[in-house]
């Protein structure tokens, strides 16, 4: 039961994150999408991820704020709440689909099975390492393209 | 219950943001969602067959979704800066306009 309310709250938000005109609020929505989403994993045993969400969730949706509120101009007209209405029924809808409808899966059969952190460490290990070397470059290259741009401008 | 449905369905939710919504962060709002289900999946499916590598290519995908999601606000910003706008349509129409004014310099 805890699982479809989540669900159900899951889907409700992020199709408000799409639906609202003011960006502040999409991010509101979509930053309670990450919290149940982290819920959903921590249910089906991903406590990890589920961490891993929230953390990066939270610096993502930071970021977001602040474009959010740099780039956002006020809309002509508040949307009612009246209108919320056919979402959260077109919500409700996609949620009964999502509960009740299933695909049958049949498990590739994979003899070797693996704890987590000796996935990470032994078996990405090259990825783990490329990874850090891209989100440095990338964090430098952001850095000094808007560096250069300051100084273009002063 | 069934997690490829859900994914599906945050799927299509995205992919109808991306191509409805005309602000640039809204967009960038609905990238995040389809990344956010196509990545459910390695999770769910990993974690119901109790198998740890899905996860582990999860952590790895959210990294460099972050990445992604920096270097598109941070060309999101500089484009909003430098043209006034973040509506789509109208970025398109100023682009399509310098267009037809250089080539209407290079005709001179």
């Amino acid at each position: 039961m805890i699982t479809e309310l989540i669900v159900a709250g899951l889907i409700f938000s992020a199709c408000l994150a799409i639906y609202l005109d003011e960006v502040v609020y999409s991010i509101i929505s979509l930053a309670c999408m990450f919290v149940f989403m982290a819920f959903l994993y921590a249910l089906n045993g991903a406590v990890f991820v589920a961490v891993f969400q929230i953390a990066v969730g939270a610096g993502t949706l930071a970021v977001l704020f602040l474009a959010g509120e740099m780039l956002s101009e006020k809309p002509e007209k508040e949307k009612s709440l009246k209108k919320i209405f056919p979402v959260a029924l077109l919500a409700a809808v996609l949620s009964l689909l999502a509960i009740f409808l299933s695909v049958t899966i049949t498990p590739a059969n994979i003899s070797s099975c693996f704890s987590f952190a000796e996935a990470l460490w032994n078996l990405r290990v090259m990825d783990v390492i490329l990874q850090g070397l891209v989100i440095i470059t990338v964090a430098l290259g952001i850095a000094i393209v808007l560096y250069e741009r300051e100084e273009g401008e002063s | 219950m069934d997690f490829m449905i859900l994914s599906v369905t945050l799927l299509a939710v995205g992919i109808y943001g991306l191509l409805t919504k005309r602000h640039l962060v809204k967009v960038l709002i609905s990238i995040e969602i389809i990344a956010v289900a196509a990545s459910m999946n390695f999770v769910l499916l990993a974690s119901s067959l109790n198998r740890a590598l899905g996860e582990t290519f999860l952590v790895l995908a959210f990294s460099t979704d972050t990445c992604v999601t920096a270097i598109v606000l941070a060309l999101l910003v500089i484009t909003v800066k430098k043209y006034g706008t973040s509506d789509i349509r109208k970025l398109a129409e100023i682009e399509r306009a310098s267009d037809e004014e250089q080539k209407f310099l290079e005709g001179e």
